[in-house]
């Protein structure tokens, strides 16, 4: 099926991008997500029909962007799944909402229009700040930070074995898939007397698998407790940076400078 | 070093998959492990490690394989899966080398000293801090092994090293195997690998021992591995023809 | 149903966040330590193989469309509701951060919709009472055995993703971030989201059956089935499923029925910009119907002489979109698209040819 695959591939893609190397590649991933969720949190709680100031904001994952050696139009693909469903909401913005905010001649400009246009660029912003922090940032990074955030060990030692077998499991599925699709020309999908027991024999193989994966814990004498390579400590740059971020988001915020720039050029 | 005495185990009510079983091995022997599927392979190195438990006495280095030795058996003893992705669960290789050793309350300087030792030994350095769902087959085989050296075991068990891997990468965990001074009990259907490797082969049949002794000669025994679901190594059939 | 960062407020994201956070912890909680790790490598397996599973497609019969695996009910039904909802948030996890199905700020919320209702929901208050109960005692222990699986995922999935759907409608309402209101959106939401939730309980069943038959031992609450205490709870659990679904079917009728949702509306909202809601949660393989929901909300909009001016009737104060607004926007625009150029034009030349694939 192409969205195995495709997932596989993604995953690939994804774990490459990690790996580089840049000065945002080396900013502390604590650091990197406390940016990216005041980012985000950010830009959606923009009002909706602050347009000038919402634009000001797509300023931080471009330079970003450019400063990891990562190419913008790649988290573009990304947005197949995430701007559709944006869109069906917006779509019904200019039509419910009629109040007139600019008018341009003959030409009026509702409120329905801009918040439609808003909330898009609010979904492209944040999955650019999503995307950008996984990245640029490796999963056992990532899941570090969180461990020091206090998050239970089990959860964060769960994501990683998940992750882990993600691959694995794509591959068996696949695998499976194909025998299915040989021997079932012209089948769209898996029909329904094979429903149970395609995923069911999955789950099976599953199963033992994780016995022989408990197994082989305990003979290396586990006793509920990971241990992981040490995460560098958080340098002073990677702090400046944080904080530097935070000035200027909450400037970008809270000052229109959209307006600024635009009266210094029109003085 | 070690030593099964009328062992027998079954699976709930059902058939014995190992009956009476006797047998000992001494320290630094290579011994290979044969027979047909279901033989009884896989359960002898189960019931060794105390995964599964059955009747009659198991010893390892004289301690018997109860519940509470198992932690200081399974300190000595290493086994290598067959499925390495079922063995590398944590996401890079030097993860998962530290993880046993750490378990045992090896120390962190210890436990890097041992694994770059190990990796520098197999030739694996690049390979350190490699993901292991990146790595390629052959690679994680090797890292599979290094994994196990990590815990510097007295002895140690493979089920199929040699499967599902190119010549050259076989041969590469052959080398290794040959090059590794443990005790070392190896279960494969790879026989050219196990005449490779081993002095000495235990012939398994329906979960008793058809034969034990030199690997020269029971492995040139036609008839005998005929009789029990085997063929004779591919390096040596040419005789015959 | 995922998610979108940008329709939720940080209000409401923070407090879906806290929600599932509390959830976590109480199951972390609830999992003994040395449970956890024997259940760990069973999780994590379990896991990965249904985050690959949902990628399988479904062929329902007669349609020609496909369906599509969740997986809440099937995780708690194997894994407990405990350890099921924990994987279930490493899944929704994994998909917001590597395939931005969801979002980090809509993750809490997913999880919630998702997770919460399809494992703890679905399993306490509809596949652990009826495994337990005496439903279907006449027939033979087997075939009681399959009919009650088959009943308890279908009831399960289908309640589960009505409270999800209903949760979707309700974040997005109180987020105001669009101009949907509450009331036709719902009763849009509801049915469709009965059909996936249908289809999704056969499916789910279809793999616990073939558990059933092959290896029982995998499914919660199977074994323990004839146990005598189960016996004395048997007519209470029957009374609360059966409450459970009056309830759901009984909402989920009453909202359709509904053809003046604006009362609803404005006595749960009041008049803020709360009051507002819209479609939401639908699949992206569902997006066709997703903006045939929106219009069709909107069109019973109109009918129902709703005056749309009237929410922002004062707002024009706080647009703030002047002309050296839009002058300095165009500014940051082209700024943006120049740094863009620049360093695409920069690695390029860095990189040569190995930059492609990137």
């Amino acid at each position: 099926m192409d969205r195995l695959s495709q997932a596989q591939s993604e995953l690939r893609e994804m774990d490459a991008l990690a790996a580089m190397d840049s000065p945002v590649h080396r900013i502390h991933p604590m650091c990197k997500l406390y940016v990216t969720i005041l980012y985000i949190v950010t830009v959606v709680s923009f009002p909706k029909y602050n347009f000038s100031g919402l634009l000001v904001m797509v300023i931080f994952p471009v330079l970003l962007f450019q400063a990891a050696g990562i190419s913008v139009k790649l988290c573009f693909y990304k947005l197949r799944i995430v701007l559709p469903l944006v869109c069906a909401v917006g779509l019904a913005n200019p039509f419910l909402d009629h109040t007139p905010v600019l008018r341009m001649g003959g030409l009026v400009l509702t409120g329905g229009v801009l918040s439609m246009v808003t909330l898009m660029m609010k979904g492209v912003f944040s999955l650019m700040a999503s995307f950008l922090l996984i990245s640029t940032t490796s999963i056992d990074s990532l899941c570090a930070a969180l461990r020091k955030l206090h998050l239970p060990g089990i959860l964060t030692t769960l994501l990683l074995l998940t992750y882990r077998y993600i691959g694995v499991m794509i591959q068996e599925v696949a695998v499976m898939t194909q025998a299915y699709r040989l021997r079932a020309p012209g089948q769209k999908g898996i029909h329904i007397s094979a429903w149970g027991s395609f995923l069911g024999q999955l789950l099976l193989r599953s199963a033992d698998r994780a016995e022989e994966l408990y197994s082989s814990m305990r003979l290396r004498g586990f006793q509920g407790d990971f241990h992981y390579a040490d995460v560098p400590a958080c340098r002073v740059s990677s702090l400046l940076f944080a904080v530097g971020a935070t000035i200027l988001i909450l400037a970008a915020r809270y000052l229109n400078i959209a307006g600024l720039l635009g009266s210094l050029v029109m003085r | 070093m070690i030593e099964f005495q009328n062992v027998s185990f079954s699976y709930g009510e059902g058939k014995p998959v190992v009956e009476h079983l006797s047998f000992s091995i001494q320290e630094g022997e290579t011994v290979g492990l044969i027979g047909a599927n279901g033989a009884g392979k896989s359960t002898i190195m189960k019931l060794l490690l105390g995964l599964l438990s059955g009747s009659g006495d198991i010893l390892v280095d004289g301690l018997p394989v109860s519940k509470q030795n198992l932690p200081a058996i399974r300190k000595k003893v290493g086994f290598v899966l067959q499925d390495s992705d079922n063995q590398m669960f944590m996401p890079t290789v030097y993860e998962d080398m530290i993880f046993g050793p750490r378990n045992y309350g090896l120390s962190r300087e210890e436990t890097e000293k041992r694994v770059d030792s190990v990796l520098q030994t197999l030739g694996l350095t690049e390979l350190k801090h490699r993901y292991n769902h990146k790595i390629s087959g052959g690679e994680k085989r090797m890292a599979a092994i290094a994994t196990i050296l990590a815990m510097e075991p007295a002895i140690i068990l493979m089920d199929e090293p040699s499967t599902a891997l190119d010549p050259v990468n076989r041969r590469t965990v052959i080398n290794t195997i040959r090059s590794l001074p443990q005790t070392k009990l190896i279960a494969s259907h790879d026989l050219d690998m196990i005449l490779d490797t081993c002095q000495r082969v235990i012939l398994l049949s329906h979960g008793a021992i058809a034969a034990d002794g030199d690997a020269e000669v029971i492995l040139r025994d036609k008839a005998l591995l005929e009789a029990n679901r085997m063929e004779l190594p591919f390096c040596l059939q040419g005789w015959h023809r | 149903m995922h998610m979108a960062d940008a329709l939720l407020a940080p209000a409401v994201a923070a407090t879906m966040y806290a929600a599932t956070a509390v959830t976590v912890g109480a199951s972390v909680k609830t999992l003994k330590k040395d449970e956890n790790a024997e259940k760990l490598p069973m999780m994590a397996v379990t896991s990965a193989l249904v985050f690959a599973g949902q990628m399988i497609n479904y062929t329902i019969p007669g349609t020609g469309s496909s369906g599509h695996l969740c997986g809440g009910m099937l995780l708690s039904a194997i894994l407990g509701p405990q350890a099921g909802f924990l994987s279930m948030v490493v899944i929704l996890a994994i998909q917001a951060l590597f395939f931005a199905d969801g979002g980090l700020l809509a993750l809490g919320a997913n999880c919630w919709n998702m997770a919460f209702y399809g494992c703890f929901a679905g399993y306490y208050l509809i596949w652990k009472p009826i495994l337990h109960s005496r439903l279907f005692a006449a027939a033979s222990e087997k075939t009681a055995g399959r009919r009650k699986i088959l009943l308890a995922s279908v009831l399960g999935c289908v309640l589960t993703l009505q409270l999800g759907a209903f949760s979707v409608v309700l974040e997005t309402s109180l987020s105001g971030i669009t101009e949907l209101p509450f009331g036709p959106f719902v009763s849009v939401m509801q049915p469709i989201h009965l059909a996936i939730g249908l289809v999704e309980g056969l499916i789910t069943s279809a793999v616990l059956l073939f558990l059933y038959e092959t290896r029982p031992e995998l499914i919660m609450d199977v074994s323990s089935e004839h146990s005598p205490v189960q016996g004395k709870h048997s007519l209470k659990s029957t009374l609360i499923v059966l409450t459970v679904v009056v309830a759901v079917v009984g909402g989920g009728l009453s909202l359709l029925a509904s053809s003046n949702p604006d009362g609803l509306e404005w006595s749960m909202f009041g008049n803020t910009d709360a009051g507002y809601s819209e479609n939401m949660g639908l699949d992206e393989e569902h997006y066709g119907t997703s903006s045939n929901a929106a219009e069709a909300a909107a069109s019973i909009q109109d009918k129902t002489a709703f005056l749309p001016d009237y929410a922002f009737a004062d707002s024009d104060s706080a647009v703030g979109t002047t002309v050296s607004g839009l002058v300095g926007s165009a500014m940051v625009a082209a700024a943006a698209a120049l740094v863009c150029l620049a360093g695409g034009f920069f690695r390029k030349k860095k990189n040569g040819a190995k930059n492609k694939v990137l």
